[in-house]
């Protein structure tokens, strides 16, 4: 039988966001986003390419092939937060999409080139042009069928 | 966990020691972007976990924010040598896991692997700020046992699950009086 042992740590951090002279939240949240809001033209080049070198890996698979669909899943899951932060948060959806039907394929040791590949252009459509909120819906809807045709299961959301 | 993005309360994380451990150079801008915004200034960038090994082993760590490095998972790796072998105090040093998505095989892996929450990107820096503010608060219990040690994962005390005999000395008291059980225990269900 395992034993097990319970303490109650006391925090530093607790005690040092308590320290008088932080900035009021309100000020620090807008500081960050001002911050972030610096990075876009660098989360777009990089969507872009990951975008590339996901491709580049997709016309060379010709079936199931373990290494390329880690590459894949490597590049997807690399760009996954980035589009949030140049306001294409329909590409985070979709690359969440991607990820999942990748790892389903590499559970099931399948690989199914369409249902990559439709995954492949929505990332270009959503990051190459202004969609409209309702035309991006419509594209992550197909791409929750594509999904769901595959039987992807969905991961949880944190 | 609800933090109005209007709220003048003040935190302070300027003394605080902040480890950072993300593979990806953008990825790491981000989260540089993100706590320096929110007034962090020492902080340790680890694009590795050899190097984020090193900065816990000289350094006392406030407060931690640990990417799940994927695709192998080594950040869960990371964080479950923090817990048994750093030592105190930094065995017990907050930790925020950052995940852009997390394989099936995987997702064990990372609720066992001690960190006191995981968040999902893209994540706005009120989330962040949100979840500093909770991993810090000092009543969470923090567990040492030979599967899991990290901070304790139940939040509620509802008692076991049906049919599933309690591990606690304080689950004995929560098991129902066996007339009343069923009912107890859909109540306890429901609530």
């Amino acid at each position: 039988m395992s034993t097990a042992r319970f303490t109650v740590p006391k925090q530093r951090l607790a005690q040092l966001l308590r320290t008088p002279g932080g900035p009021p939240a309100a000020e620090a949240l807008a500081a960050a986003r001002d911050n972030l809001a610096v990075l876009k033209p660098q989360c777009i080049g990089e969507l872009k390419d990951l975008l590339e070198a996901a491709e580049k890996t997709y016309s060379r698979l010709g079936g199931y092939e373990e290494a390329g669909l880690a590459e894949l899943y490597e590049a997807a899951v690399r760009g996954v937060g980035l589009g949030d932060l140049c306001g294409a948060g329909s590409v985070d959806v979709a690359l969440h999409s991607l990820c999942d039907l990748l790892d389903h394929l590499q559970t099931q040791a399948i690989y199914d080139a369409e249902a990559v590949g439709v995954h492949l252009r929505a990332w270009r459509l959503l990051i190459s042009t202004e969609l409209p909120a309702e035309g991006a819906q419509k594209v992550l809807d197909g791409l929750n069928r594509v999904s769901a045709k595959f039987g992807v299961p969905k991961s949880e959301e944190a | 966990m609800g933090l109005d993005p209007n709220s003048r309360a003040r935190f302070n994380l300027k003394d605080a020691t902040v480890l950072l451990l993300d593979a990806t150079p953008l990825g790491m801008t981000i989260l540089v972007q993100i706590v320096t915004g929110l007034g962090a200034k020492n902080l340790h960038r680890c694009a590795d976990v050899e190097s984020a090994r090193q900065a816990v082993e000289a350094n006392q760590i406030d407060l931690a924010i640990v990417d799940s490095l994927p695709p192998d998972g080594e950040g869960y790796d990371f964080v479950s040598w923090m817990r048994r072998e750093a030592g105190e105090p930094n065995c017990y040093t907050p930790i925020i896991m950052t995940t852009s998505h997390t394989p099936r095989s995987q997702i064990s892996r990372s609720r066992d692997c001690g960190a006191n929450i995981i968040i999902k990107k893209p994540f706005p820096p009120i989330t962040m700020l949100e979840r500093i503010i909770w991993s810090s608060k000092e009543d969470r219990k923090f567990l040492f046992s030979d599967t899991y040690v990290g901070p304790d994962r139940r939040f509620r005390n509802i008692g076991p699950p049906k049919g599933v005999k309690g591990r606690r000395r304080e689950d004995i008291t929560a098991t129902p009086l066996p007339q009343a059980g069923a009912e107890a225990q859909d109540a306890s269900a429901e609530s």
